[in-house]
């Protein structure tokens, strides 16, 4: 039997094909077209992948290229319990937790608890060292696995711990350059939208949006790792040795007020920050104060020769003593010493002298040099948390504060503003603004910082005037214990007492420091050292400048500086 | 017959238009599959090369630790080593009155 089908039911076939098929193109056109976005918006929500994509912080180098902070990913170790299971699929956690143990150095106990807390997802242990890491992952355990995660590492432990800060928890930076450049170093996270499979892999055809991320700024600094490193040797040792209850060392370009090395101690590990107590966090040359004693005696002279009150030979009757504003102020144990010039006041250390120069140059114009020498302000250092210390208004001066504040007493300064100070004698009179962060390295190229020379504070004969003195002070004065053969030194001590909270000065105790430069003429480095209540008391600036010379006699040789002495 | 003849037409038409269409979907499909897998092994490679890079920043900071001051002092004094308490500075006109 042949089966035959009609004409007209093939049309109605034909017809209904075709009706069908018009349909299906329609509602295929509808979702090509108007429905298109919805349809894409509901497929790439399955495997849209958005995150954010870390920028890379930036490095930090010393003055010659050596890396001082760096951040590199590290393996951190998560846990998943659930999936802690053996080959025959039986609950794995106990023998998990006994394996990991050993390499962690955790106890078995603790990692049991964690395990069994009841979380889905843990991590047990952040930023693994790799060795550390490599051996886990040889375990081969189930349910553990390892993410990447950012760690700031310091290659050089404690050394430069003050000035470079630290980097916490959160990826902040702290403190020092860390702090003061955060958001320099940190630069710009960027995006990266992409569609992912079930492996989160990422799909070559799907979407992919991104938005890359602007890495950190890399920051070369004026510091010198060697010098840095003997800066932060002598403090550790001589503050150990005096049972001093601190210490700072500025160690300065006189030049451009570039800092070569900064210490304080106590100091920390910024790799065990947790570890560190408020006070060893504080760095001490920028962020305390302390009356600088007579070392600023430098300051008094120099400006009562810069007015032209007095010169290195004027002379006058030492009695031991000077009365200003109805109190009586003794050199130190009340010595008397007779006729004497100028520059034997700076050589002795006289008090009385100091008052003499002032009471010259009257409080208007000694105000107004010490505000010239940058006490009173902060120096603008690029430090995080620096002080400015304290240099009262005129209006808020009694008399004998004209006396007192002429050998340092009634005002606070920080190491770096004696340092810098000293390096406005140093360099001619010019005070330059010391800076940190030599320059700063992005993908657009170097940008270089620019020395700042804030003023002119004494002319450049008062000066060499200075200069002559401070190496006579050195040479054949109270500070002979910081010459250096082969180079002429000049510097001058300081031996401060301790205001308390009643506002009298604490008992017996004391802050000894040393500030002077080497060589004198054309000096290279300007060094500042200050020690908190050293144990030799009121010879405490032996050892302080003990340490000066053991600074300043590795900074020569480090940089081949040639004596210039016999 | 003439029926007969444009039916057979039509359907060798539609039958060459849809082998046709078979034929570009599976060479579509073809080019889409060999993305795919070289964007797999981009990544791979991509994994490769950053993991490279943090095994090299890792030996970088080993090396600068190595180079630390306070480290090379402390290794020093280990091995015994002291300061020279003296260097020696000889004068450029010194050597040349010697020759």
């Amino acid at each position: 039997m042949t089966a035959t089908i009609s004409h007209a039911r093939l049309r109605v076939l034909f017809a209904f094909f075709t009706i069908a098929s018009v349909l299906l193109s329609a509602r295929l056109a509808y979702w090509q077209t108007v429905g298109r976005g919805e349809l894409l918006s509901r497929a790439t929500d399955q495997v849209r992948s958005d995150l954010a994509v870390a920028a890379r912080r930036g490095v930090i180098r010393d003055r010659t290229g050596a890396i001082l902070a760096t951040t590199v990913d590290l393996r951190s170790l998560y846990a998943i319990p659930s999936q802690m299971k053996d080959a025959e699929g039986n609950d794995n956690r106990p023998a998990v937790a006994a394996a990991l143990a050993p390499i962690l150095g955790e106890k078995v106990d603790v990692l049991r608890a964690a395990f069994d807390s009841g979380a889905e997802w843990l991590f047990v242990r952040r930023r693994l060292p790799e060795e550390t890491a490599a051996r886990i992952a040889a375990l081969g355990l189930h349910g553990l696995g390892f993410e990447m995660e950012p760690k700031r590492l310091y290659p050089n432990g404690a050394v430069g711990a003050q000035i470079l800060g630290f980097v916490n928890d959160d990826g902040l930076g702290q403190y020092g350059v860390e702090g003061r450049y955060d958001d320099v170093l940190a630069g710009t996270p960027g995006r990266l939208a992409v569609a992912r499979d079930p492996a989160n892999r990422e799909l070559a055809l799907g979407l992919r949006t991104a938005v890359p991320a602007k890495n950190g700024e890399d920051l070369w600094l004026t510091v010198d790792l060697a010098v840095q490193n003997a800066a932060e040797r002598e403090i550790a040792a001589v503050v150990e040795r005096e049972k001093a209850t601190g210490g700072a060392i500025v160690v300065l370009d006189p030049h451009d007020g570039a800092v070569l090395a900064m210490a304080s101690s106590p100091t920390y590990d910024p790799a065990r920050v947790a570890n560190a107590n408020a006070e060893a966090l504080r760095n001490r040359a920028i962020s305390w104060t302390y009356e600088p004693g007579s070392t600023l005696k430098a300051v008094t002279i120099a400006a009562g020769l810069d007015k032209g009150v007095v010169t290195p030979s004027t002379s006058y009757q030492d009695v031991g003593y000077a009365v200003i504003g109805g109190r009586t102020l003794c050199n130190a144990q009340c010595k008397v010493y007779g006729p004497t010039t100028v520059t034997q006041v700076l050589a002795r250390s006289q008090n009385a002298g100091a008052v003499f120069v002032a009471s010259k140059l009257g409080a208007s114009d000694l105000n107004a040099y010490l505000h010239a020498f940058g006490f009173g302000v902060r120096t603008g250092v690029d430090l995080a948390a620096e002080t400015g210390g304290i240099v009262r208004p005129l209006a808020e001066w009694y008399p004998v504060d004209l006396g007192t504040v002429s050998f340092g007493q009634g005002l606070s300064v920080t190491p770096l503003q004696l340092a810098s100070a000293y390096s406005a004698i140093a360099n001619g009179g010019t005070l330059y603004r010391p800076y940190v962060v030599a320059n700063r390295r992005d993908a657009d190229g170097e940008h270089r910082t620019a020395p700042v020379a804030v003023r002119r504070v004494i002319s450049e004969e008062t000066a060499a005037t200075m200069v002559s003195m401070l190496t006579t002070t050195v040479d054949n004065g109270i500070a002979n214990a910081a010459a250096i053969r082969g180079y002429s030194v000049a510097g001058k001590t300081g031996t401060a007492q301790i205001p308390s909270d009643d506002g009298r000065y604490v008992d017996d105790a004391y802050i000894s420091s040393f500030a002077g430069f080497v060589p004198a003429v054309d000096p290279r480095f300007v060094v500042v050292v200050v020690l908190e209540k050293p144990q030799s008391k009121l010879l405490g600036t032996v050892p302080a400048m003990n340490t000066f010379k053991a600074i300043a006699t590795d900074a020569l040789r480090y940089a081949r500086v040639q004596p210039d002495r016999p | 017959m003439r029926n007969a003849s444009w039916e057979i037409r039509s359907f060798l038409l539609a039958s060459g238009v849809i082998v046709a269409g078979f034929l570009l979907v599976l060479l579509y499909l073809a080019q889409a599959t060999a993305v795919s897998a070289a964007g797999y092994e981009a990544q791979r490679l991509v994994a490769q090369r950053d993991e490279l890079r943090r095994q090299n920043a890792l030996l970088v900071i080993e090396s600068a630790r190595l180079d630390s001051p306070a480290r090379v002092e402390t290794e020093a004094q280990r091995l015994g080593l002291v300061r020279a308490a003296t260097i020696r500075v000889v004068a450029p006109e010194a050597v040349a009155a010697a020759r």
